[in-house]
């Protein structure tokens, strides 16, 4: 059986170090697929690579074995698309534009449209342009989701959702995995990959540095953490712990990385007088820094090496 | 920072250029920018009508004894035309001709102007998210508004001195001088109608909540102001009423005509209109929520709607694009039936005087037949079509641009649909409409004419309004061309594509260009097919236009890059 979506040597080049430059990627069918990467990373360049809406400066991308640009209308009957940006419908109301599109492609099932505006708690007798953000985004989700595809090309799709709708997003998404759809969803947010994807591809400046299942990239996880203390800080403890990191102190301030749990840590912060206590997830950027500091050796993943 | 710290410490690009008056500068250059296109338009239209005019009526009334004639027929017309412009005032004089013919069309221009801007720069923004990034910035709204009222004056402003240069061009042509200070009365009162016509827009803006309905809100005031005036024009008894009407007001000032009259009271009144209105206006914007009206009253819980809309036109090509516009569309339609019905009435009357006027036989014998009135509704009437049926092609090439700016396009081409299709359905949904509004303008004209005495060939009907569709798909052709390569330039290149044709035929005769020349007007091509018949080299032209733009559109869409 073909992969769901393949890339040889794909490459938009926009000049000055700019576009997305020799992606060899394999996603199989399925498979829920994150794709990862900060902003301008390249991930949408890649999705309107295979959804044909611009063209590569090299290399080819299929979608289940059918070339993404000479059989773009093929490839398209496959596919359920989100963009990253949606569109602007203006005045028309929620559900003339499920019919519009509806109509676009052939047919659509009412009842699956009334299901999925049940679940994402979708008004569709509003007007577009009443709409908030959040609704934009539910309404982009509901186009996508509301006809039968085999694969789901999603452009950071909870992009506005409040918690609940993620929540919810995320059971559409199994759910589709369920009847044997692919998924390949774009993010900048490793947590919101972690929770839904088996396996992440991630892009840094247009190249994709890393395919990988998703136990093995643990060793990106870390946490920041920041603790002040009322007198001294057991500083040399903290520098002593196995997966701690980026150790600095500043008057009665730590601040430094964990990897791994915060057991260990927390015993040593046990034993002086911490006031106050954060910890927060870095940035994709921070992560990535923190991973080619630690791989400054390591070049990138060659071409068609990254399945 | 503190809760207490003075505003100039929050620092912003806005204001950081200078203080308040930077920002204040900076806004009014952004709202200059928004208007150079208009400015182009208005100024172009400025010169080149009062220029023409005159330069025309030199060549038409070289003698004394011409021109006495030519203006005994021209006040002879003026009653049957008084219901569009004033009537005519020493037309045996090339400044008073000038100013019947070129100038009195310019408070209508500055009018429609003036409501689109007022509509245009406030709510366009709200709708586009601007003004939320406007008003972050520790930039109030009335000091918001009032550098918008003021960028559009400095830009009315620049076509009113246009004009009046192209007036004083025009007037010299004609071997006539006329004085600096009866141009400067007669620009200071165009841009007091302009300055009015933005209070009305501007307040229509604060009552309606989306752009398109404080255009139709506004539109509607300024057609029934515009009416009121026409209606004074004919029955004295509303002279008083006619007072409330900007058009009216601007009306009573003919400086430039010999011994006409600057009317300071009335510019007064036309100054104090647009001062309350957009006092009124600033009032409003300042109490209202963005995005909002300012009458936006509580409303119950509705029904919620989970299902997708059942008309079944929305899933039909060609019909769902002509669903989606269909209020905009039966506009269109009532204006070209307006518009037939308006020209049809007045086809006797005026027929009557143009075949009594020695100096319009040529101009009836030039329309091909021996009935006057015939003469009226098949070139007047016809001539008006076809420019509403090419502003309606304007209209839609706009409308492609911003679907393929605002994400609509992609969304669509991620359907399985061949790119062709979008640009075939537009050409096709573009057809039908300009067919409807021709078919329905040429059918309310054959019902109307008998009663007029006009008698109009049926199948030269058909072909007149057959091809006002060829004409309206050539303006779209060469849009969809222009679109697919530099879709932000495709509406001020079909403006000038249009008002180029509507000039060309104008000065043809008054420079002795070549023939080719007049064959670069779209609407020469069009020809006059009850009249003359159908001019077969401008078919053969319309019809190559058609191929090789939505031809060429066509091999474009399927290589162009979307959302890129």
């Amino acid at each position: 059986m073909a992969d769901a979506i393949r890339t040889e040597g794909l490459t938009k080049d926009y000049g000055e170090s700019r576009g997305l430059f020799d992606l060899g990627l394999e996603v199989g069918a399925g498979e829920i697929f994150g794709y990862l990467g900060p902003n301008g990373a390249g991930k949408t360049t890649t999705i309107r690579l295979l959804m044909d809406m611009i063209r590569p400066s090299g290399g080819r991308a299929e979608v289940f074995g059918v070339d993404c640009q000479s059989h773009p209308v093929e490839v398209k009957r496959l596919v359920g698309y989100l963009p990253g940006e949606m569109p602007q419908w203006g005045g028309l109301r929620g559900r003339d534009v499920v019919a519009y599109v509806g109509g676009l492609r052939g047919h659509i099932d009412p009842g699956r449209v009334s299901g999925l505006a049940e679940r994402l708690d979708l008004d569709l007798g509003r007007r577009y342009r009443e709409y908030s953000s959040g609704n934009k985004r539910k309404l982009g989700l509901l186009l996508a989701f509301m006809h039968p595809s085999r694969l789901l090309v999603l452009d950071e799709p909870t992009s506005g959702l409040d918690p609940l709708m993620q929540q919810e997003f995320y059971r559409l998404v199994e759910e589709a995995r369920g009847e044997g759809t692919t998924v390949f969803l774009s993010s900048h947010v490793l947590s919101e990959v972690e929770r839904v994807c088996e396996r992440v591809g991630i892009l840094r400046r247009g190249r994709l540095v890393q395919v990988a299942r998703l136990d093995e990239l643990h060793h990106l996880r870390y946490h920041r953490l920041e603790a002040d203390f009322v007198g001294e800080v057991p500083v040399d403890a903290v520098r002593a712990l196995p997966g701690v990191e980026q150790v600095t102190v500043e008057d009665h301030h730590l601040s430094c990385a964990v990897r791994g749990g915060f057991g260990p840590l927390l015993q040593v912060l046990g034993k002086g007088q911490v006031l106050n206590l954060v910890t927060h997830e870095p940035t994709l950027e921070e992560v990535f820094l923190a991973y080619f500091r630690d791989e400054q050796e390591k070049a990138p993943v060659a071409p068609g090496a990254a399945s | 920072m503190t809760a207490t710290a003075p505003a100039s410490d929050t620092s912003v690009p806005l204001m950081a250029a200078g203080g308040e008056r930077g920002g204040v500068r900076t806004m009014v250059r952004y709202a200059l920018r928004t208007h150079r296109w208009a400015f182009a338009a208005v100024a172009f239209i400025g010169f080149v009508g009062p220029y023409s005019t005159g330069a025309s009526y030199a060549k038409l009334a070289a003698t004394a004894a011409a021109r006495a004639s030519f203006g005994r027929q021209t006040t002879a017309l003026g009653p049957q035309l008084a219901y569009l412009v004033p009537l005519p005032l020493r037309p045996d004089t090339v400044a008073g001709y000038l100013w019947w013919k070129g100038l009195t069309w310019m408070p209508l221009v500055v009018a429609v102007w003036g409501l689109a801007a007022a509509t245009g720069l406030i709510r366009n923004e709200e709708e586009r998210g601007l003004m939320e990034t406007w008003l972050a910035t520790p930039f109030s709204r009335v000091r918001l508004l009032l550098s918008r009222v003021g960028a559009f004056a400095i830009a009315v402003l620049g076509a009113v001195v246009i004009t009046a240069i192209g007036t004083a061009a025009g007037i010299a042509a004609g071997k006539a001088t006329v004085t600096f200070p009866a141009l400067v009365e007669q620009g200071v009162s165009v841009l007091g109608m302009a300055l009015a016509c933005l209070g009305i827009g501007l307040a229509a803006a604060q009552l309606a909540s989306t752009r398109r309905s404080a255009l139709a809100l506004g539109g509607v005031v300024m057609l029934a102001l515009y009416a009121l005036d026409a209606l004074a024009r004919v029955n004295p008894g509303l002279d008083g009423w006619a007072a409330i009407s900007p058009f009216h007001l601007a009306d009573l000032t003919t400086a430039v005509v010999p011994g006409g009259h600057f009317a300071g009271a009335a510019t007064l009144a036309l100054y104090g209109i647009a001062v309350v209105l957009i006092a009124l206006s600033a009032l409003g914007f300042q109490r209202r929520d963005l995005l909002a009206s300012l009458l936006r009253r509580r409303t119950g819980e509705a029904r919620v709607v989970r299902s997708a809309s059942t008309v079944p036109l929305l899933r039909i090509p060609v019909l769902r694009s002509l669903w989606q516009q269909r209020i905009g569309l039966a506009g269109w339609v009532i204006g070209s039936v307006a518009g037939a019905a308006f020209i049809v009435s007045i086809a006797r009357g005026t027929g009557k005087l143009l075949k009594s006027a020695g100096g319009f036989k040529n101009y009836v014998a030039a329309a091909g037949t021996s009935s006057a009135a015939t003469a009226v509704v098949t070139s007047v009437w016809l001539s008006i079509a076809a420019v509403i049926v090419a502003a309606y092609a304007i209209t839609q090439t706009s409308h492609w641009a911003s679907e393929d700016a605002g994400g609509r396009l992609e969304m669509e081409i991620a359907q399985p649909i061949a790119r062709w299709r979008v640009v075939a359905e537009r050409a096709v949904a573009l057809v039908v409409a300009a067919v409807v509004m021709a078919a329905v303008g040429s059918v309310v004209t054959a019902a109307i004419a008998p009663s007029q005495g006009v008698h109009l060939d049926t199948g030269g009907l058909v072909t007149a309004t057959a091809l006002l569709a060829l004409l309206a798909l050539t303006f779209g052709a060469v849009g969809a061309l222009v679109i697919s390569r530099l879709p932000r330039v495709a509406v001020p290149v079909l403006a000038v594509v249009a008002v180029a044709g509507f000039y060309i035929p104008l000065f043809a005769p008054l420079f002795t260009w070549p023939s080719w020349v007049l064959n670069l007007s779209l609407f020469h091509l069009y020809g006059a097919p009850l009249t003359t018949g159908v001019y077969w080299t401008g078919l053969w032209v319309m019809l190559a236009i058609v191929v090789l733009g939505f031809g060429g559109a066509t091999a474009a869409m399927r290589v162009r890059e979307v959302g890129s």
